[in-house]
């Protein structure tokens, strides 16, 4: 394959300074309190099992500390006197290209960057930050995944990581305003461009505007029946997904943050408004002012913060009898674990569909669907991907739901595909989705 | 690396089943990846028009088109499209009409 080929290519061809340099990046990277948790791990084996890797597939390189070895190894033969004079003694090993290849394998597949070892870790080891660490040493050496690289580059010169062009942008939101119009029997409901001004700037995932568009269009129900004064960007910035979250380059994370940061200012609005994604929210939420070293003097929320708050104040109304089968809720990990969003879309479900169920465990050690972390778009690592997603499988069989609803498009993508593996015979939606099937419009109705 | 055979010969899919090299393929081939990876034993004219149109669209683009696009272009319906491919736009109809796997959350 292309993709291993020039990979492998790029490690052979490392010289004594590339990788000096990438040991000098990796040490710049690491804190105090960081190159510390690199000595800590006491052994107790708890984060094994907090694995989806792990569970699905029980062998010792899936285990989280595991991963971490080979860096910790790195640490101590390059960064420490003991692993220096006495390698073998401290189990020290130098950042030779085999170390390379296993730092690759374990840190971009065999890792989602979920953290649910982390907060299962009887240190509680930062694993998800030291992974990062390391992923970003290994992008400082060139040596990302290509497909993964890939969709960071449509970001850097499109604005969006699908390379999708203005016109098309602006053809498709045309497009489902006409549909949105159609369906509410309502010639002012609109999917505003470049509105200056209004009080929520939204922002969406590529692949709603570019192969699944219905979300979009829910999404532009609810602001609707809410009657919200909201917007879109027109030009860049109306992307909210960022793989600098993923292939851990800080400097192109930041640049690619700048486009909705950008779109903010040009059009005055107050609140960014991250539409249903997890990497996205964490990114922009949690991520975006330490890229930029920036203060936003805006705040950041998730939609599911705007449907709730849209339901506390009655600015709109559901009837949950209109979403009568079965619901369970997948919480992506950048979203709930890191991003610290768990009850929002709680309280939104319970209100919009009749028959809610948790599955087990969920909230902050809800498992991984196996597709977090960049893992949809390294295809090299598509069997280990599925295979780990099967505990999500077994998670969302025993809820016996018919619908799993997920705030993340990248989630709902990989659920797609358990749901063809495993059989799953489930419907997947976004909350978005499910919230507009709910709606009552006689408001409006009578109005017009 | 999985592969298919095709008429006697090995045909190579990536990990996801997309085909390594796109410039081989041909209509023949599209119905044996609908069996193989869509599950798909047959396929109507509305598949045909989704397919032909995805795969003119790349041929003169080397790209994916949007799905707007793919409903103009072919008069299928949107939830049409996602009706005949249960896999979607990208991993269904995009790889029965040969494309490379598409960047981003797909």
């Amino acid at each position: 394959m292309p993709e291993i080929d020039e990979l492998e290519n790029r490690i052979n061809a490392l010289t004594e300074a590339d990788i000096e340099s990438g040991l000098a990046f990796f040490r710049s990277k690491l804190k105090e309190a960081e190159a510390s948790y690199l000595n800590s791990c006491v052994r107790c084996g708890l984060c094994a099992n907090s694995c989806h890797y792990y569970r699905a597939t029980p062998e010792l390189e899936n285990v989280p500390v595991r991963k971490l070895g080979y860096i910790v190894a790195t640490f101590k033969a390059s960064f420490t006197s003991l692993g220096r004079i006495a390698p073998g003694l401290v189990n020290a090993k130098p950042f030779t290209r085999e170390i390379i290849r296993c730092w690759i394998d374990s840190v971009f597949g065999r890792c989602s960057l979920c953290g649910r070892c982390s907060i299962n870790c009887t240190i509680g080891i930062p694993l998800p930050s030291l992974f990062r660490a390391a992923r970003a040493t290994l992008a400082s050496m060139d040596l990302v995944p290509l497909d993964l690289q890939a969709t960071v580059n449509n970001s850097l010169k499109y604005g969006n990581n699908m390379a999708i062009e203005q016109e098309e942008w602006i053809e498709t939101v045309e497009w489902i305003e006409e549909e949105l119009q159609a369906e509410v029997e309502d010639q002012n409901a609109k999917l505003p461009l470049d509105k200056i001004g209004a009080k929520y700037l939204f922002t969406v995932n590529p692949r709603e505007a570019k192969f699944f568009p219905l979300s979009l269009q829910a999404s532009a129900k609810v602001f609707w029946a809410a009657k919200e004064n909201w917007t879109m960007a027109k030009d860049v910035g109306w992307d909210l997904t960022n793989y600098g979250l993923f292939n851990c380059n800080d400097d192109q994370a930041g640049t690619i943050f700048k486009n909705m940061a950008t779109a903010m200012d040009r059009l005055k609005c107050e609140t960014l408004v991250i539409g249903e994604c997890g990497h996205g929210y964490q990114s922009a939420r949690w991520m975006g002012p330490e890229w930029l070293k920036a203060h936003f003097p805006y705040p950041v929320v998730s939609f599911l913060e705007v449907m709730d708050e849209y339901l506390e104040q009655d600015k709109i109304k559901v009837d949950k009898t209109k979403n009568q089968q079965i619901v369970t809720l997948h919480d992506p990990c950048n979203l709930v674990r890191h991003g610290g969003i768990v009850e929002p879309q709680r309280r939104v479900l319970r209100q919009s569909v009749e028959h809610f169920v948790e599955m087990s465990p969920y909230g902050h050690e809800n498992f991984c669907c196996g597709g977090g972390g960049g893992q949809l778009s390294m295809s090299k690592y598509t069997a280990r991907r599925m295979n780990a997603g099967g505990v999500k499988a077994r998670q969302i069989a025993d809820t016996m739901a018919k619908i799993v609803a997920t705030p993340c498009h990248n989630c709902v993508d990989q659920l797609m595909e358990l749901n063809k593996e495993y059989s799953l015979k489930i419907q997947i939606k976004t909350v978005a989705e499910l919230v507009a099937n709910a709606l009552v419009l006689t408001s409006r109705k009578d109005k017009t | 690396m999985a592969t298919i055979d095709f008429n006697g010969a090995t045909v190579e899919l990536n990990e996801e089943g997309f085909l390594v090299d796109p410039n081989i393929w041909n209509e023949e081939l599209a119905k044996v990846l609908a069996k193989h990876e869509e599950g798909l034993d047959e396929l109507t004219e509305e598949h045909w028009a989704v397919i032909k149109f995805i795969r003119s669209y790349y041929e003169e683009k080397q790209s994916a088109p949007m799905v707007r696009a793919v409903c103009k272009g072919s008069g299928i319906r949107l939830q049409q499209v996602y009706d005949l491919f249960p896999s979607g736009p990208a991993k269904g109809a995009c790889k029965l009409a040969g494309l490379p796997k598409p960047d981003g959350c797909v």
